[in-house]
């Protein structure tokens, strides 16, 4: 298991994809940190008017460190998406199962893989998040580290990123075209899913039973984020956690699953 | 029999074993009820045109199909249940299996890593298939040759008792073929068994000890190379055939006269040819070997069953069979 874990690895530093995914993700924490820690701390976002998202210190200074994880977790469905959909477009899946025959074996490779890349580049966010954002919080006058509870959101956003990727490993098997792969997963993730939680919101029942549960709204609930109004429904972050990790579950079992019976030709 | 294998685990952990091997996708029947075997220490041609179904075997033998029924085994054992499989079987199945964007030699390592087998071995292999500097390169501008002796590498990332080969040949330039034909050797002289698949029995006749043709995913001949090149004989030019013929007789000689007056006698001994012309008091204007033609007699036993031509799914790059007809002068493997 190890080797095959150690090759996982080699094929993901060994292509240019990852220092071009590493920048993007750096800039995306620092951006939107400045951008949340500028916009949640104005004047409007403290009036506590109706449809302007809202939070104690906490929830701000959390959504102001994880901010970037809207982008970041949909370059960690990606990277999910390549890992298994370039072996299959560049045909590397034939030696990938001719070094590690038991397949259960080899995928489970790259399960343990992409948590630990999702880890990394975790890391690589919340360098440029917190570094940033905690600067801007102290020129708003506003306290950087409120509680304890910001570093379990740091951790978890770790998780959160590596959860994304086990998604993207599923979508890539189950859809073996890659760049539809990708169009869909992340045309879900960024569009549909927003939509279904905007009509959700119009449905009682939709709104106080289902929304929560959508992927977005499970990963929003770990991080602590903001709320977007006093009406939205959220999990508890062990909830969120939960959910988002058995998204990653079925999406990437089935997956699995599928891999381990199909023939490579 | 030739099986000395010079490693633990005796003469039997390099043989594979075909039995009944049948694959059907569908309503089509890829491989059917193949059985044959191979032994270690020799070089054997798995022959048969396009869509007969090598590849389809190769790919079962090695665990990446799932047979619809039968065994193919390695050493006893299926290939998914060897413990060290890229220290048993290497195998370089198509010249396009690299990542465009990962240099060959990382493309080694990542198998290096998968197989625990230590970096300096990679660069070991880079020298020894003659691509050290090119490999630093991306795989993606390499040329077929280069693709190819990429894909050799990789097979012997594990220093494997078996190498399985599918089309090592194509698209590499006579230099390479010749090349590749002194490895091949080099290595079956070490005990390892040898596994080569072509469309082009031409193109592995001077490599080969043993054949193994199929069509239709059914198997047409199996045996030594020799046995399919039949008795050797000798084309003889002289004035009266028919005296020439008679002689030979008596010395225990069959032949037979050709229509343009010259006589094949069925001995390789063109010694005892030129003996027997000799004291006859015949003069020979011409005497040589001739042997089988190779070519006919695999169009022969192939012949009419390449269920590919037609709905355009031969691979692209990949002769034609009027290519394989008129391409003698071409080099062979």
């Amino acid at each position: 298991m190890i080797p095959a874990v150690r090759s996982e690895f080699r094929k993901f530093f060994t292509t240019r994809l990852w220092w071009g995914m590493a920048i993007a993700i750096f800039v995306a924490g620092a951006a939107f940190a400045a951008l949340f820690g500028f916009l949640l701390t104005s004047e409007t976002a403290r009036s506590g008017e109706a449809g302007v998202p809202t939070g104690d210190a906490t929830q701000v200074a959390s959504s102001v460190y994880t901010g970037g994880l809207s982008i970041g977790y949909l370059l960690l469905l990606t990277i999910g998406v390549l890992q298994i959909g370039s072996e299959y477009r560049h045909k590397t899946i034939s030696g990938t199962f001719l070094a590690t025959p038991r397949r259960l074996r080899a995928m489970l490779a790259k399960v343990v893989a992409l948590l630990g890349i999702g880890a990394v580049y975790g890391l690589v966010s919340l360098v440029g998040s917190v570094s940033v954002g905690a600067v801007v919080l102290g020129l708003r006058d506003q306290d950087a580290f409120p509680s304890g509870t910001i570093v379990r959101t740091l951790a978890l956003s770790l998780l959160v990123l590596g959860l994304w990727a086990l998604i993207g490993l599923g979508i890539g098997i189950l859809i073996p075209n890659q760049v539809a792969a990708l169009l869909i997963g992340v045309g879900v993730a960024w569009i549909v899913e927003p939509l279904i939680g905007f009509a959700m919101s119009f449905w009682e029942f939709g709104r106080e039973h289902v929304a929560q549960f959508l992927p977005t709204s499970a990963t929003n609930a770990i991080v602590n984020a903001v709320s977007n109004g006093p009406d939205e429904v959220r999990l508890e972050w062990w909830g969120g956690a939960l959910v988002l990790a058995a998204y990653a579950a079925v999406l990437a079992g089935i997956g699995i699953w599928r891999t381990t019976r199909a023939d490579i030709a | 029999m030739t099986t000395t294998t010079g490693r633990p685990g005796g003469a039997d952990s390099g043989r594979i074993e075909i039995t009944g091997l049948t694959k059907t996708f569908g309503q089509f029947v890829a491989v059917d009820g193949l059985t044959f075997g191979v032994e270690p220490g020799r070089i054997t041609g798995f022959l048969g045109p396009n869509g007969a179904g090598k590849t389809t075997t190769l790919r079962m033998l090695l665990g990446l199909v799932r047979p619809t029924s039968g065994t193919a085994t390695i050493g006893g054992r299926p290939y998914a249940d060897l413990p060290r499989p890229l220290e048993s079987v290497g195998a370089a199945l198509e010249a396009t299996n690299f990542h465009p964007g990962r240099s060959g030699r990382d493309h080694l390592r990542v198998l290096a890593a998968a197989g625990g087998i230590p970096d300096r071995r990679v660069d070991e292999l880079l020298e020894l298939t003659g691509i050290p500097a090119a490999a630093r390169k991306r795989a993606g501008g390499y040329s077929m040759g280069m693709r190819q002796r990429l894909g050799l590498a990789a097979a012997l990332v594990g220093d494997p008792q078996v190498l399985v080969l599918d089309e090592p040949a194509n698209g590499l330039d006579p230099e390479g073929i010749r090349w590749l034909r002194g490895f091949l050797k080099h290595l079956a002289s070490e005990g390892k068994t040898i596994l080569v698949s072509s469309h082009l029995l031409q193109e592995v006749a001077q490599t080969v000890d043993d054949v193994v043709i199929i069509a239709n995913g059914r198997l047409v001949q199996a045996g030594p190379m020799e046995e399919l090149e039949g008795t050797p004989g000798s084309l003889v030019q002289t004035s009266d055939a028919a005296a020439l013929a008679g002689a030979l007789r008596v010395a225990d000689v069959t032949s037979s006269v050709q229509e343009d007056g010259s006589l094949v006698a069925d001995t390789g001994d063109m010694r005892l040819v030129g003996d027997v012309a000799l004291r006859a008091g015949l003069p020979i204007y011409g005497l040589r070997p001739q042997r089988a033609d190779l070519e006919t007699l695999y169009f022969s036993l192939t012949e009419g069953t390449n269920r590919n031509l037609g709905d355009g799914a031969a691979p692209v790059g990949a002769p034609t069979e009027g290519d394989a007809v008129t391409g003698q002068e071409g080099a062979n493997l």
